[in-house]
């Protein structure tokens, strides 16, 4: 039972984004990834959930390969993501967004939807009420009925992350969580973040936020352009003289 | 009833490119920017008329052919355009207009060529229209109170976001293809029943530059978008007759500053102006000083 990304490397015409890289995370646990700007984070992401493609290596989510499937199938697969900007649908309700994430597909019951059966309606209530709960997790209930795009940018954050939480993975990557959030809500992350660990949620944490990074993750990966430079507890990492000379800078 | 008498003309052309448009607006409602519904159309109009004047069948059976080949274009299409994305499936999908365009005129034996098909007889009642537009608007309606709208609506928002939360875009394409293909399909053939006779050139350009129209104009989330679109694409050249030759251009000037002043079509842009007034009101109501709560685990 583990997320395993095994020597990916992706090139875009000369420049290597990543290359050779290894790391691993297992339910329950949160992963650190951290790096310089253009160290190769957010690439990572992209690979691992199928919007890149590799050149080589693979990806592994419980034992399944996954390192041909598209989006679609690594989302399947147990594996939910946010995104280094912002990505909600700006025209959509802050409830619409959330609940897109419970949204499962079910061909089987299109027709009920076509001919508005109440059974289909049911459903979507039903989702809906679901999503609910979930705002309720980040503390955005208040917005349920706002606009997505006319929130502030911390709380577009949190709504992107409510998403995230709906889709109920496995593993969740979160690209910068806390940017644009305060010391207050970032702590609040804190806490959503350990208590989904704590349901055995895998969480692969990309954030700049060192403070952050080092009061949750077990363990730290660091990059630096395309390369792994290090990896090891908190502690270790902060005591890394390459990591010190490439990405701490003291 | 003079007065319905006299404009009654009016609203069956108004009810035929409201059902047009809403085949148009299928598509785009999920992120398609496809713009095959001219030639869609023709198929459904030159399938019926072919079945009304060769083979006298009546439109109560024509009508439901028409709709099935429709959808099965609808179908086909989809599967060359699943590949394609913005421009490209707009100019795939203009040829697909022309290849109609060219079969309707070529196809001589079966289409007429040029002269079209004449004689078709005339089954197809105000009564009629407005219970297909009726049917239209609530198998759509049902699609935008269920799964399938929210799930259009993120497509076209942004289909990667859907993807990655695990959302099969290319059935929800083929999905908006076969009933945008459906609804054309079964609107053809109800004009084919309605104007006598029907000709190629209805089905080129200016169709697929209308039907677009009046989606952008009314709105693209709403299905009263297209609904008030076509009303508009329909009552402005009436209204604007008296300029005579100045007509075509007042026209695109108010399609200009339509679409300048109200991006998103006037049905969605006033409605979207309603739900944020409501969700400020909500935020209003419900926030405390900090206006969010914390995140609770």
């Amino acid at each position: 039972m583990t997320l395993e990304i095994t020597h990916v490397s992706r090139s875009f015409g000369g420049v290597r984004a990543v290359q050779d890289v290894s790391l691993r995370v297992r339910p329950g646990q949160i992963i650190g990834l951290i790096g310089p700007n253009g160290a190769g984070k957010s690439s990572m992401v992209n690979l691992i959930t199928g919007v890149l493609r590799l050149d080589t290596g693979s990806i592994c989510v419980d034992g399944r390969d996954v390192s041909a499937d598209t989006i679609v199938g690594v989302s399947r697969a147990g594996v939910s993501r946010t995104f280094q900007n912002v990505r909600l649908l700006r025209d959509s309700t802050v409830l619409e967004n959330v609940a897109l994430g419970l949204t499962r597909e079910d061909r089987s019951s299109t027709l009920r939807c076509l001919l508005g059966l109440p059974s289909a309606r049911r459903e979507l209530r039903s989702i809906d009420e679901q999503a609910m709960r979930i705002l309720d997790q980040v503390g955005m209930t208040a917005y349920a009925h706002h606009i997505a795009s006319a929130l502030a940018y911390g709380h577009q954050r949190r709504v992107e992350i409510a998403r995230a939480i709906a889709v109920e993975p496995k593993y969740i990557l979160l690209d910068e969580p806390v940017a644009g959030m305060n010391d207050v809500e970032a702590a609040e992350l804190g806490e959503l973040l350990k208590a989904l660990a704590a349901k055995g949620i895998g969480i692969l944490l990309i954030e700049h936020n060192m403070a952050f990074v080092h009061s949750l993750c077990s363990h730290i990966y660091v990059l630096n352009t395309g390369n792994m430079l290090a990896e090891g507890t908190p502690a270790a990492i902060s005591a890394h003289p390459a990591v010190i000379a490439a990405y701490l800078g003291a | 009833m003079d007065l319905l008498a006299a404009y009654q003309p009016l609203l069956d052309l108004f009810l035929i490119s409201a059902g047009f448009a809403l085949s148009q607006y299928v598509v785009l409602r999920a992120g398609v920017f496809s713009i095959a519904t001219a030639g869609l159309v023709s198929i459904g109009s030159y399938l019926a008329a072919i079945l009304m004047t060769t083979y006298g069948v009546s439109i109560w059976l024509a009508a439901p052919a028409a709709t099935l080949v429709g959808l099965a274009f609808g179908l086909l299409l989809s599967i060359p355009l699943a590949r394609l994305r913005g421009p490209y499936q707009a100019i795939a999908t203009l040829a697909f207009v022309q290849i109609m365009l060219a079969l309707a005129l070529y196809a001589e034996p079966l289409t007429g060529g040029a002269v079209g098909i004449n004689n078709i007889p005339k089954q197809v009642s105000t009564l009629g229209l407005l219970f297909c537009v009726a049917l239209t608007l609530y198998v759509l309606g049902s699609i935008n109170r269920t799964r399938p709208g929210r799930i259009f609506d993120a497509l076209r928002q942004d289909e990667g976001v859907a993807g990655s939360l695990g959302i099969s875009i290319a059935f929800h394409h083929t999905l908006a293809f076969a009933l945008s293909g459906a609804i054309a399909g079964l609107f053809g053939a109800l004009q084919a029943g309605y104007i006598y006779s029907i000709v190629p050139h209805q089905y080129g350009f200016a169709l697929v530059a209308g039907t677009l129209a009046a989606v952008i104009l009314g709105g693209r989330r709403s299905i009263w978008g297209p609904v008030v679109g076509a009303a508009i694409m329909t009552v402005l050249p009436e209204l604007a007759r008296p300029l005579a030759d100045n007509r075509l251009l007042l026209i695109g000037l108010l399609l200009v500053v339509m679409i300048v002043f109200l991006p998103q079509g006037v049905v969605d842009g006033l409605l979207q102006l309603r739900r944020r007034r409501r969700g400020q009101l909500e935020a209003t109501s419900k926030a405390t000083p900090t206006t969010t709560g914390g995140m609770r685990a």
